[in-house]
């Protein structure tokens, strides 16, 4: 069989075209290396770096122009066997009832980004009321929420943070914005998988957890927040977030996950409401399925 | 059902009967080889000499920190060791070493009979390499021909204005400024030559969706090669208009800016981190199914996060100047978007897990380090997470938490991968098996050590202990920690050793391996080991992503699941 001997790819079963092997690229990269020692040590290590690599820049054309050169490489096939000693095993249900509920409906993400804005409006009622009550001046709490933004806020007076700042309040409705859109998104995508009470996951648990972990976390990430925050308002503010935010995306209709798809037909049709079938296994073919188990893969 | 051809490999029978050759001729095949093989294993080599040298600056370091009010070495020579040290581990030993695993692996795990540009490939290797040659011949000609030497002693990261004429006379500077620069060739051409081989010499039925977990991420660390590295080249260029042609890019004092470098240095060199990590992740992704007899779990997850850190990652790199005082705007961005890379990272760590639940786990030597692995990156994370934070970084930047915490990066997860890679592909490259037992001692002694000295590290940090300090008095409480540290540090060079004499030693005298000791699942166990010149004597053909999977088990192949 006859081949290219220009072909990089050509190939029968005794010769295989490689690169050719080249000292030019190693010269030319110690030709550029020179080059930059002559800068600081002598201009003559600098010439010969000079020299090596227009030395090198011919070379390496030569080696590649007309025809990149190549070496034919002597093969004697011998097929290597691909095989295992394991066997395959299936592994036996742990117990007979799934370990693990993935919902077959779940909301979109739009619902989520919803829900989230609507949280966060009904959000700054109660804090709107707190500010009110307790200094007189709706962007107290706006400017609070921003002073953790602005190194130059931390020694604030609450005469300063009871006024408008424009900047403070395009600060505020970042944070609050962006966080609220971010908590929508996981009660859209929490709420499916408790779905038994959602008044009490969405209006109770969420706002519980979240005021934990604010708590601990707070001083951490705005000194100030920590210094003057009323935790009491700051609960029931969470509390109104959460009951609108979670009404709001129980509103919407569920959509079908891929683990719907992986149901069998009878459930998908609706003729069967088991949506979660139990592989049933006895007691045999379990114990024919362990001691298979521990075969394989040996 | 999919179906597959064979991929048989070739054994040159011909090297059995071959006579011994002269060392004149073994150096000149070395010197003018393009083989993808041979130029990986000569990256390896010249990196673990690196390691080894760079290691010797790290002890000498922990010498001289061991005790208060010290003075095994003087504080100009402390200045150099941190510097070398920096410089040598990234750009000598981290990149290149990591450069060889991908030269050595990718064209065999996606069937090529080559890298794309062979004689690229070898110029990018050689410049690396004079480059770190130029760096450490600075301890002889750093001020210039005719003076004493003396290396760089401004930090690896040579802030200005300390780079300065005026603050560093001589040319220690201008030896650093030049390795970097060789080096940032060598990466980009050899980046080049991965993301070509991978995007167009993929063997028949090998699509971006069957390609090995390795060679996305390889793809995904030299995109971000191409990205991180051009900045600091730039900045290398400047930095020696500033010292020669009299322009004035980092003099604030004549207009210029120093903040300028900062922001040049990082968004190289924070993205930096994550082209030495993804590697790592791409080890961790090839070890951890074979040793937990799975296939990965989440491919597509997997994937989707290697290209989301590529990404956000070079949206970072001002959380390392908290410290110079960026404003609100800016330190809310970087905290929030240094954060969000925990989500992928996230993603990467519970795949992983979820591969190993479940799994028949063989906890060979490669498996070992590769479990330390993912709790101590957990670990390296959460400690980013906390400095992600601006107000908690202004109290520890600049501390030894922040030493401890890149550390935990960089030996925790990258280096204890890349020892997992040497267990699992040595057979490969050698055709013999690294010792387990030895390996396994290996692993112990240095996981020992290592604990032993970057945890306890983070504790003088949140005392108070500032990074690159050259000694301390007695009375600030720091002395038992940083003896212990010290100890540690110890204790892994002693680790280290022991994984030299395991190389050596099997190299002569351990198992023979044959094509795939591990009966793993990509296409390089396909091949002799180690592979003849040509990789495969056929083009290997795939039809799923574990096709030696599909060849073992045809009653079961994997096309029919992806």
């Amino acid at each position: 069989m006859q081949h290219d001997p220009h072909d990089p790819h050509a190939t029968d079963t005794n010769v295989i075209q490689l690169p050719a092997p080249t000292a030019y690229p190693m010269v030319m990269s110690l030709g550029i290396a020179l080059m930059c020692t002559g800068l600081v040590t002598n201009i003559v290590i600098g010439i010969l770096g000079l020299v090596l690599t227009l030395w090198s820049i011919v070379g390496w054309f030569l080696q590649v122009f007309p025809h990149e050169a190549h070496i034919p490489v002597a093969v004697e096939i011998e097929p290597i066997e691909i095989s295992t000693s394991r066997t395959l095993g299936r592994r036996a249900p742990a117990s007979e009832k799934p370990r693990l509920v993935i919902p077959v409906e779940t909301f979109q993400i739009t619902t989520g980004i919803k829900g989230g804005i609507a949280g966060g409006i009904a959000m700054t009622v109660p804090a709107g009321i707190f500010s009110l009550i307790k200094y007189h001046s709706f962007w107290y709490a706006t400017n609070l929420l921003a002073a953790g933004g602005f190194v130059s806020w931390a020694g604030a007076s609450d005469a300063f943070l009871s006024e408008f700042h424009l900047r403070g309040a395009l600060a505020a409705l970042i944070i609050h914005g962006l966080t609220s859109l971010l908590v929508g998104l996981l009660y859209g995508a929490m709420l499916p998988m408790f779905p038994r009470w959602p008044i009490l996951t969405a209006g109770v648990a969420a706002p519980i957890m979240f005021t934990v972990i604010l708590h601990s976390g707070i001083g951490v990430i705005s000194p100030i927040l920590n210094q003057r925050i009323d935790w009491f308002w700051f609960f029931i503010s969470l509390i109104a977030f959460g009951l609108v935010c979670g009404y709001v995306v129980n509103l919407h209709t569920k959509v079908r996950t891929a683990q719907f798809r992986a149901l069998p037909f009878a459930v998908r049709a609706g003729l069967h409401t088991d949506t979660f079938p139990v592989i049933h296994v006895d007691a045999q073919e379990k114990k024919d399925l362990d001691h298979k188990d521990k075969d394989a893969q040996q | 059902m999919a179906t597959q051809t064979p991929v048989p490999a070739a054994i040159d029978q011909t090297t059995e009967t071959a006579p011994r050759r002269l060392v004149f001729e073994v150096l000149q095949d070395w010197i003018s080889t393009t083989d993808h093989k041979k130029i990986g294993m000569l990256y390896i080599g010249y990196s673990l000499v690196f390691l080894v040298i760079a290691g010797f600056e790290a002890v000498l370091m922990r010498i001289q920190l061991a005790f208060p009010n010290n003075h095994a070495v003087s504080p100009q020579a402390f200045n150099r060791l941190f510097t070398m040290h920096g410089t040598t581990m990234v750009f000598f030993v981290g990149m290149p070493i990591l450069f060889g695993f991908g030269n050595y692996l990718v064209p065999l795990m996606i069937g090529a009979r080559d890298m794309a540009f062979p004689r690229l490939n070898a110029f990018s290797f050689w410049i690396s390499a004079f480059g770190g040659l130029l760096l450490y011949f600075s301890y002889i000609g750093g001020d210039g021909m005719y003076g004493a030497g003396s290396a760089p002693d401004v930090g690896w990261w040579a802030y200005a204005p300390l780079t300065a004429h005026a603050f560093s006379p001589g040319h220690s500077t201008d030896y650093w400024t030049l390795a970097v620069f060789l080096s940032g060739i060598g990466s980009v051409g050899t980046a080049l030559n991965i993301v070509t081989t991978i995007i167009s010499m993929r063997c028949p039925g090998m699509t971006m969706n069957r390609l090995p977990l390795l060679a996305w991420l390889y793809l995904s660390m030299s995109l971000l090669t191409f990205v991180a590295v051009g900045p600091l080249s730039a900045a290398q260029i400047m930095l020696m208009l500033d010292r020669y042609l009299g322009s004035h890019f980092f003099d604030a004092q004549a207009g210029g800016s120093a903040v300028l470098w900062m922001h040049f240095f990082w968004i190289f060199g924070h993205p930096e981190v994550y082209v030495l990590v993804m590697p790592a992740f791409g080890f961790a992704s090839e070890i951890i199914p074979v040793f937990s007899r799975k296939a990965i779990f989440g491919y597509t997850a997997m994937v989707a996060a290697s290209i989301g850190i590529c990404f956000v990652s070079l949206s970072v790199w001002a959380h390392h100047m908290f410290t110079v005082g960026l404003g609100p705007a800016g330190n809310a961005f970087f905290t929030l978007s240094t954060m969000a890379i925990g989500v992928p990272t996230g993603i990467k760590i519970f795949n992983w897990l979820a591969t190993i639940w479940g799994g028949k786990v063989h906890f060979t030597t490669a498996m070992l380090f590769a479990v330390a692995f993912l709790f101590q990156f957990m670990l390296a994370g959460l400690t980013g997470i906390m400095l992600s934070v601006a107000p908690l970084d202004w109290q520890l930047g600049g501390s030894y938490f922040v030493v401890a915490h890149f550390h935990f990066v960089l030996v925790g997860a990258i280096l204890f991968m890349i020892f997992a890679a040497f267990y699992y592909w040595y057979p490969k490259m050698t055709g013999r098996l690294l010792n387990e037992k030895i390996g396994k001692w290996h692993f112990w002694i240095f996981l020992i050590g290592f604990h032993l000295c970057f945890d306890l590290m983070h504790i003088p940090g949140m005392l108070g202990m500032p990074r690159r300090i050259y000694t301390y008095e007695a009375d600030r409480g720091w002395f038992l920690l940083n003896f212990l540290v010290s100890t540690g540090a110890g204790i892994q060079t002693i680790g280290t050793l022991i994984f030299v004499y395991n190389m050596v030693w099997s190299y002569f005298k351990g198992e023979i391996a044959g094509p795939d000791p591990w009966d793993a699942w990509t296409l390089e166990w396909a091949t002799a080991s180690p592979p003849p010149a040509y990789n495969f004597a056929t083009t290997p053909s795939v039809a799923s992503r574990r096709p030696l999977w599909d060849l073992k088990h045809p009653e079961d192949t994997d096309g029919q699941y992806e």
